[in-house]
């Protein structure tokens, strides 16, 4: 059942009317996909298979591989189709594979679990049920795929194709209303009227700043100049955020489809992508995308037959977060040190070469084809006054459902962290979740149900960033955790501003002198006071932003740094130079190696028998700890 | 701008010339093998532009030999006819870029902050005690280099890390000790096959 035109039919370049038969041909099989239809037998089945990265590391291929080994070895192959397809989300239950239109989601495959699918389920039509995702409810009631909390609370604009179609074929994003928005723009609508609907819906920019879409847009028209060009921003560098990786590997086609349109509004025939270097599948799937747009006709010169010129290409990065800011991004385009510069002038004034420049984010580039297609009205109907539509987070750490989502904006935190994220994966107590990564803050648990959206998170001290979600549960120590986002600031600093580079290292170093136990009280002024110093001086966003982890830590959990300097306490127990060791009787089984591991031989015990520690001797340095292979050590 | 002037024309010897970053004496694992050359000049030819060529071409070629030895940087310059302290500013900006060899195993360890919150410098000071080297070392026996990374976009398995392109998740010390052993036995294995190999292709067949 060949359901995707073989590539010798698809005619190239293809026209308007090829656009129209490619989706009359498959949009019916694709609407399937969304369905969950039980209880009968189709005529066709599809098993989709999640194909992101987080799955792809836990081996997805060669369960999508068993998968047709045993389709064929069962006869199936003309009834069942296998489709690898972008991040469905659910990192945590990779491999994951979703059964259509039955809209069965099987997580956690093996090959002897694709056998019971293959033979119970694609062949007996009975879905195995103690593989079926499922998910108890808090009042004991149990849910199944679909109506599973992470799946059903969420809305998808930006990753509408993630997990639903083929990213290598360009056939299933045509047939997903895939260039629909295109052809109105080339054919149906003035520049102008696009930039009136980008402008009314309200998208804003979804790289961190949330600067609004439409406005920078009109920047970059009004600019003079007869060379423009349009970037895309997919560094992604804040540690812990994934969602522009999933929709570069999910749909890479709807960002470039997206740029094309950004270039006839704004007169640019050039494009480029800039993504980083550690998202080798996502380069992979963009260079694919790029070569199919190509061949049929979708990039290059004359776009189905409108005049209009485009062209992208991919530039890799090579690990500096600062290169994810945009001055710095433009001059590591160009091959220099990404080191940024003063604003104004402005990108849209003076970008990439000195010329009138627009760059956005991925998932703002995603947003852009639904808003045409959809409307202005429909897009600005989602959310809150002043953020529009909805945010893809990468929700990750102390949570039971790592992975994907995409809410309305103005959901509170409580609901994507407990209802979505599915609570502690520990049990321990929900803390605090960071939003905007090194640039960011804090949100207690106290404020967990302030609603989602720019202006609400900006007030809470956090930022709504580009959408890294890192949930801590209490074993998280909050001065460790502004350590760890300050040492990511002094190794990112670029160095060309004193503020950024050496204020930052001060800070650090007090940051560092209190985990340690070495704190005064008079530490946390003089935190304050650097940090404020930093923030006003510093010559871009990286220095200016760097100190809100300490400060949003300070602010939400002073009474945390107070044990700290002065109980010389870690509430959470993690900073090791605070902590007391000991033995445990039952788990030691006298190996020796903590005893090895000591540098102040505070460590004694025969082989074989329980060791102990020596208070006195002992230097908290934690050596023993990351020694002991049975756990029996514990710092309290 | 970068046009630079009075570019010597240099021989493609490694280390025969006092260049720019001194005199090296590469060990016999490093040298560079003549393809090297062969590859910037063959690279160049085909992407004609202007200094927006360098991180590219840097990229290909640290692909190719997993590293930017000295030499190789400043034959880059030559060719893009930017100066050497220039190519080198580029390298020493960038994480990505490195000057020095790795072990067979790339470890990278990822310090992201879903594998921070999941203990992930466990993982890493494991490692560090284990084979005795720092973040950016490579073991006397050049079986093992170590990374520190940020996100590896693992996050659900968090603490996490890489071998070469293969990615372990859930991580402890324990599990650390038994990769470890594991990879060593691996290398042991495999090179005592290709001692057979080769003891056994020296035989008339
Ligand atoms: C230090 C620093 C790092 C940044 N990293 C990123 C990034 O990884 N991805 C991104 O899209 N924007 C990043 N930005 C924001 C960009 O400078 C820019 O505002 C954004 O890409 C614009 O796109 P948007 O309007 O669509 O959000 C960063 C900014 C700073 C100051
Ligand atoms: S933070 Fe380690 S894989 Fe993402």
């Amino acid at each position: 059942m060949a359901t995707n035109l073989p590539d010798s039919a698809i005619p190239n370049p293809l026209t308007r009317t090829d656009l129209a038969a490619i989706r009359n041909a498959l949009s019916t099989q694709l609407a399937t996909r969304l369905e969950s239809r039980r209880g009968e037998t189709p005529v066709r089945r599809e098993v989709l298979v999640c194909a992101g990265g987080a799955c792809v590391s836990c081996h997805a291929d060669s369960v999508a591989q068993a998968l047709r080994d045993e389709v064929a070895g069962a006869g199936l192959q003309d009834a069942v189709r296998v489709v690898e397809v972008g991040c469905m989300g659910l990192c945590d239950a990779g491999p994951l594979a979703l059964v259509v239109p039955d809209g069965v989601y099987y997580p956690m495959l093996d090959p002897e679990k694709v056998q019971r699918v293959v033979s119970e389920h694609l062949a007996g039509n009975t879905p195995v049920a103690d593989l079926e995702l499922a998910w108890e409810t808090p009042e004991g009631k149990l849910l199944h795929s679909r109506e599973v909390p992470f799946f059903a609370r969420q809305q998808k604009i930006a990753l509408r194709n993630c997990g639903v179609i083929d990213p290598a074929s360009i056939e299933e994003y045509i047939a997903a209303d895939g260039y629909r928005a295109l052809e109105q723009v080339l054919f149906e609508l003035e520049p102008d009227e696009v930039l009136t609907v980008i402008k009314r819906s309200g998208l804003r920019g979804r790289g961190g700043a949330g600067f609004p879409a439409g406005l920078k847009w009109q920047f970059v028209r009004e600019a003079v100049g007869d060379v423009k060009y349009v970037v895309c921003n997919a560094d992604e560098g804040d540690p812990g955020a994934f969602m522009d990786r999933s929709i570069l590997e999910g749909d890479p086609l709807s960002v470039i489809e997206a740029m094309t349109i950004a270039g006839r509004v704004i007169g640019s025939r050039q494009g480029y992508i800039y993504v980083r270097a550690e998202y080798p599948l996502a380069i992979e799937r963009l260079e694919g995308a790029i070569e199919n747009a190509w061949r049929c006709g979708l990039l290059g010169p004359d776009i189905l037959g409108s005049g209009h010129t485009f062209e992208v290409e991919i530039r890799i990065g090579a690990g500096a977060f600062v290169c994810g800011e945009e001055t710095a991004l433009m001059r590591s385009i160009e091959g220099q040190r990404g080191t940024p510069r003063p604003r104004p002038p402005f990108p849209a004034q003076r970008g990439l070469w000195n010329r009138p420049t627009l760059l956005n984010n991925v998932e703002t580039w995603a947003n852009v084809p639904p808003i045409l297609l959809r409307g202005a009205d429909w897009y600005a109907g989602i959310g809150t006054q002043r953020s529009k539509g909805t945010k893809v987070f990468a929700l990750a750490g102390a949570v039971r459902n790592t992975g994907l989502v995409e809410v309305p904006m103005g959901v509170s935190l409580a609901e994507v962290v407990e209802e979505i994220g599915g609570g502690m994966r520990s049990g321990l107590p929900f803390k605090a979740a960071q939003s905007g990564g090194p640039s960011g803050g804090c949100i207690p648990a106290s404020a967990a149900d302030t609603p989602i959206d720019y202006e609400s998170l900006q007030e809470l001290g956090a930022i709504m960033g580009s959408g890294g979600l890192i949930v801590m549960d209490s074993s998280t120590c909050m001065v460790e955790l502004a350590r760890f986002f300050l040492e990511f600031v002094v190794d990112e600093s670029c160095g060309k501003c004193p503020p950024c580079r050496i204020g930052t290292r001060v800070m650090l170093n007090t940051l560092e002198e209190i985990t340690a136990g070495r704190g005064r009280l008079e530490d946390l002024d003089l935190l304050e006071s650097m940090a404020a110093h930093i923030k006003g001086t510093a010559l871009c966003g990286l220095g200016q932003t760097g100190p809100n982890p300490v400060l949003s830590t300070l602010r939400h959990f002073r009474e945390e740094y107070e044990a700290h300097v002065v109980d010389r306490r870690c509430p959470a127990g993690q900073c090791k130079a605070l902590l007391t060791y000991s033995i445990s009787e039952e788990l030691c089984n006298g190996c020796g190696l903590c005893a090895k591991a000591c540098p102040s031989d505070a460590i004694s015990g025969t082989i074989k028998h329980v060791h102990s520690v020596n208070q006195e001797l002992c230097i908290h340095c934690g050596s023993c700890l990351t020694a002991c292979p049975t756990g029996a050590l514990v710092g309290h | 701008m970068n046009e630079r002037t009075g570019v010597e024309e240099r021989q493609r010897t490694t280390g025969e010339l006092p260049g720019f970053f001194g005199t090296h004496e590469p060990l016999p694992a490093d040298e560079i093998r003549p393809e090297v050359w062969d590859l910037i000049d063959q690279w160049v030819a085909a992407h004609p532009g202007g200094r927006e060529r360098l991180i590219p071409l840097l990229h290909r070629v640290q692909e190719e030999i997993g590293y930017l030895p000295f030499p190789v940087q400043e034959y880059v310059a030559q060719q893009l006819a930017l100066s050497p302290i220039e190519v080198y500013g580029v390298v020493s900006f960038y994480h990505f870029f490195t000057t020095n060899p790795r072990g067979r195993y790339q470890l990278k360890v990822c310090m992201g902050t879903a594998c921070f919150v999941r203990q992930g410098q466990r993982v890493l000071e494991a490692i560090e005690s284990l084979l005795a080297i720092g973040i950016g070392d490579v073991t006397e026996d050049r079986l093992f280099s170590l990374e520190q990374v940020r996100c590896i976009g693992a996050c659900g398995l968090a603490p996490a890390m890489m071998v070469n392109d293969e990615v372990h998740g859930h991580l402890t010390a324990t599990e650390v000790r038994k990769l470890v052993r594991k990879l060593r036995a691996r290398a042991r294995r495999e090179s005592a096959a290709s001692a057979e190999e080769e003891a056994s292709g020296d035989e008339p067949a």
